[in-house]
């Protein structure tokens, strides 16, 4: 017998999909395979994907295949391949879970004219659809007839297997429709199901021996496989027990008559869907075209009808069923996928707001909005990176949301922690492999293991020191676990290994000398050796940098720079060596100062040396996304500043206002300096002076004329979308709450032909004004005549901006006097009004 | 006449640095001398001095929250508004001033 032992790749566990591909991966060979998990202690048939499946094995679990039989070599090459190739990816076709979550129960007040009336349920599949109701009854429990009796087995199983060949006609028919690779692989798991030996197996032993009428079978035998799934610690694989269902189902309306294509409705015009309950196959067989929405009964998020509804781009709700029962077919309803809502008989005033949503998506959607943005730069056009410190994969959508042009730190060591044994490569590669798919060419540097100070592995077992930070961490402790590191370093490899993805680079931390980094490019020849032995594709060829983290990197760049493609320096622990002050000290925490003229001047000897010796230099430490300290960064000349993403919208206004000479010479008087203090002044004075340009709060696109909206709650709906447009805030519909909790507390309408709605909000990236002008004038809080003919919106952020709100505080004074209200509702043209505002924010 | 104000809004934003330009607007307009301290977002700005309150004849408090240390102005003529009607009206304002 041969074992192979692997740790279970897949985050979603082993359901129907890598558990079908497993079963084909086995049955090609003479062999039997055992499959064991060494931690729900289940024993599985490789050949059978019920069983599969019922071994409740979710990611991380230690795992056995065990081979023997005829073609037992074969079969385990076979299989080690398998295990390392193909498995991490089987869930690579499928769509990651997009962000609809709900959040908040408030509703703008659009929701609440007229007679629309209001839905709530869970969000399944984003985005908005509007059409006719059509309902669709089709129940997923098995009709009590089908327990009624024939009385004889034969008859009964040959039905039973008639059906079962009709079903797996239909199903393979269906995967072969084109248009849906992921509808395809749903239905081909499903097929592995019907031809599951556990199952028709587990049916026909019911028929024979128990005597058992077909439909009373396939209901016993589903309930139990049902159960046994829901009894799994993945939420995902409970969710597989409606794959079992829905096949049971299939399976008795073919016994007992009643084809599933004649229950489809044929769909005319733009339809919404209301079904208690629609399996893949039959979402799969109606016309997309004309489909625009869903509207189901209990379903989950990862139920395989809402992952098929979010690869085909179809809005989807789940609600409950007296919210079911409340929509009536024919009328029309609006599936709303990001608030999870269903509005039926929306009114006018719904639909127009709608309307702005949809347009506000449509323009999300074109290119530059949520992808590459313009690389940041300075006032006199000095390109500087700005990119995004992360920690763990979750985080890279964020990040590249908030314009971030590269990952400029990608900490690996979440990945180790809270665990017990270290995560093999094939688990690490499909972490730095969506790294990698997700950046859409751009650059993503990779930080190798950085453990010891003050993260500890237990795996590790690396020694207790009275000095961890002076101790064994880091690249340090690389020499004694060689292997654990070439594993990181062949998964990275593996994963940087297609040219259409972003480049993968990786950076080591700690570094004080040549012999470190000679060291890691040994292992990483290593690792690349290995793989090409193991012919698994990998890059070529992958940029290492040196983390610039003790003074003596920061002094010795010129020696490292022949063995580095690249430097970053990690800010927050050079500053404590230089400084010699434990960052985590508070009562030290005074002297810990970035401004410090030593810091400074080491800072400056380090760019000094990597522009010498033609190398890159970043910055990622919590340095970098202070805008305070921005200019010191600019004038000592990096090329990239890596941040929170949060930061990135600040820092890119920011860099626009700075002129890099002028940053020069900022940074020359800085390092002469005596102490932090006078350093920290001269900071304020500078980013104090008008001369370098008011901080942006209005730009161009955040002034719109002649705007359609007719209502309060129409234009604020389109000035938020602006303001989330342009990257300036993170989620229009929080601040679109804020700005109307703010208004329900009295109306900001002044009756000077002016409404000022304002917010203070978390969802706030940077301070920022918007303006609209509606074509026609508006009635905002009092009835009576319209009279508002300009919105200006004004929005600061939670904390901090004390610069912004004296600007704002300048602009309202601005409002009172009848000659800028007149530019701002006069002027013909949008310069002019941009230039009126921009003028008042100017002047002092 | 020589008159302090204060002006306070809930968010401290727009309304209260309004409301304070427009007191100060319309004063000039009818030939009083006027202060005005707001009590915003950041702070108390302009705040008023021990002496200008003394010195001062009436005070003018257009305020939606609470107004800090309202106890300043005890022996003082007092005009209690909301920042609205400060932006609104601030002719009527300043006409109670008078009764």
């Amino acid at each position: 017998m041969t074992a192979i032992a692997f740790a279970f790749p897949l985050a979603t566990g082993l359901h129907a999909r890598p558990a079908s591909l497993l079963q084909e991966a086995c049955l090609r060979f003479d062999a039997v395979v055992v499959f064991r998990n060494g931690r729900s202690r289940r024993r599985a048939d490789a050949g059978s994907v019920l069983e599969l499946v019922g071994s409740a094995t979710v990611a991380g679990d230690p795992c056995r295949l065990e081979i023997s039989g005829p073609q037992e070599k074969e079969a385990a090459q076979a299989l080690r391949a398998f295990l390392r190739h193909v498995l991490p990816r089987a869930d690579d076709a499928a769509p990651a879970a997009a962000v609809v979550a709900s959040g908040s129960e408030w509703l703008p007040p659009s929701f609440h004219e007229g007679s629309s009336r209001l839905f709530r349920g869970r969000a399944l599949a984003p985005g908005l659809g509007r059409g006719r109701v059509v309902r669709l009854n089709r129940t997923r429990a098995l009709p009590a007839r089908f327990a009624a009796g024939r009385k004889d087995p034969q008859l009964e199983l040959r039905l039973f297997q008639e059906a079962l060949a009709k079903a797996r006609e239909e199903w393979m028919r269906l995967a072969a429709l084109p248009g849906s690779a992921v509808g395809a692989a749903i239905l081909k798991a499903q097929l592995a199901i019907l031809s599951d030996p556990k199952f028709h197996g587990t049916i026909g032993h019911l028929i024979t021996a128990w005597k058992l009428p077909a439909g009373a079978a396939i209901t016993r035998a589903a309930a139990a496989l049902a159960t046994e799934l829901q009894r799994s610690p993945s939420a995902y694989l409970r969710e597989r027990a409606g794959d079992i269902r829905e096949i049971a189902a299939r399976l008795g309306e073919i016994v007992y008559g009643g084809a599933a294509d004649a229950a489809l409705p044929a769909l005319s015009g733009a339809t919404i869907l209301l079904a208690g309950h629609l399996s893949p196959a039959a979402l799969l067989a109606l016309d997309r075209r004309r489909l625009r929405g869903l509207a189901l009964g209990e379903v989950g998020f990862t139920a395989h009808v809402a992952i098929l509804a979010r690869s085909l781009g179809i809005p989807a709700v789940a609600l409950p069923p007296a919210a079911l029962a409340g929509i009536q077919a024919g009328e029309e309803a609006i599936v709303d996928g990001r608030r999870g809502l269903v509005v039926a008989a929306p009114g006018a005033a719904l639909k127009r707001y709608y309307r702005l949503e949809q347009e506000a998506a449509a323009r999300r959607e074109l290119p530059g909005a949520t992808g590459k943005r313009p690389a940041a730069q300075t006032r006199d056009n000095r390109r500087i990176e700005l990119a995004a410190n992360v920690g763990s994969a979750a985080e890279l959508e964020p990040a590249w949301r908030s314009g971030a042009g590269a990952i400029g730190l990608f900490r690996s060591e979440m990945l180790f922690l809270d665990r017990e044994a270290p995560p093999g490569e094939d688990e690490q590669y499909a972490v730095y492999r969506q790294a990698a798919l997700s950046a859409r060419g751009r650059t993503v540097i990779i930080r190798t293991l950085d453990v010891g100070g003050d993260k500890r592995l237990p795996f590790l077992r690396l020694p207790v020191e009275d000095n961890p930070f002076l101790g064994v961490r880091a690249v340090r402790f690389y020499a004694n676990h060689e292997e654990l590191v070439r594993t990181q370093l062949r998964a990275i490899l593996r994963a940087a290994a297609n040219g259409r993805c972003g480049p993968l680079k990786v950076m080591v931390p700690m570094v004080t000398g040549v012999d470190e980094v000679a060291l890691v490019r040994r292992l990483l020849a290593e690792a690349a050796a290995e793989l090409r032995r193991r012919r698994v594709p990998h890059a070529r060829r992958l940029e290492l940098g040196i983390m610039v983290e003790t003074p003596a990197a920061a002094l010795a760049i010129d020696l490292l720079a022949p063995a580095a493609d690249f430097f970053s320096i990690g800010s927050n622990d050079l500053l404590q060596y230089v400084l010699a002050v434990d960052r985590g000290n508070a009562a030290l925490a005074c002297l810990y100062d970035p401004l410090h003229p030593a810091f400074l001047r080491l800072l400056q000897h380090a760019a000094l040396q990597a522009r010498k010796a033609k190398r890159w230099l970043g910055i990622c430490g919590e340095m970098a996304g202070n805008r305070e300290y921005q200019p010191l960064l600019v004038g000592l000349g990096f090329d990239e500043l890596s941040m929170v993403p949060a930061m990135i919208p600040v820092a890119r206004e920011r860099l626009a206002q700075l002129d890099s000479g002028e940053c020069r010479a900022l940074l020359r008087r800085a390092l002469r300096c005596a102490d932090a203090a006078g350093v920290a002044a001269l900071l304020r004075e500078f980013n104090g002076r008008g001369s370098n340009g008011s901080p942006r709060v209005i730009a161009a696109q955040l002034v719109r004329l002649d705007s359609a909206s007719r209502t309060p709650g129409e234009a604020i709906k389109e000035l938020c979308d602006m303001l989330e447009l342009d990257n300036r805030i993170a989620d229009a519909s929080v601040l679109e709450e804020a700005v109307w909790k703010r208004e329900e507390t009295f109306a900001t309408d002044l009756g000077l032909g002016f409404a000022l709605p304002h917010a203070r909000s978390s969802a706030v990236r940077v301070a920022s004004i918007a303006f609209l002008r509606p074509a026609r004038p508006m009635r905002w809080s009092v009835p009576g005549k319209p009279v508002v003919r300009g919105i200006l919106l004004i929005v600061v952020p939670e904390k901090g901006g004390e610069e912004h709100l004296r600007l704002i505080a300048r602009l309202s004074r601005q409002l009172m006097h009848e000659d800028f209200r007149a530019a701002l509702l006069k002027a013909r043209a949008k310069p002019a009004v941009l230039a009126a505002l921009e003028g008042c924010l100017r002047s002092h | 006449m020589k008159i302090v104000a204060v002006t306070a809004c809930p968010t401290g934003i727009a309304h209260t640095y309004m409301a304070a330009e427009q007191l100060e607007k319309t004063a000039k307009k009818l030939g009083h001398s006027i202060r005005v301290e707001t009590q915003g977002a950041m702070g108390i700005e302009n705040a008023l001095s021990a002496r200008e309150i003394r010195e001062a004849g009436a005070v003018i408090l257009a305020a939606d929250i609470a107004v800090q240390g309202s106890e300043r102005f005890a022996a003082l003529k007092k005009v209690e508004v909301s920042v609205a009607e400060a932006i609104k009206r601030p002719e009527a304002v300043f006409a109670r001033l008078e009764k």
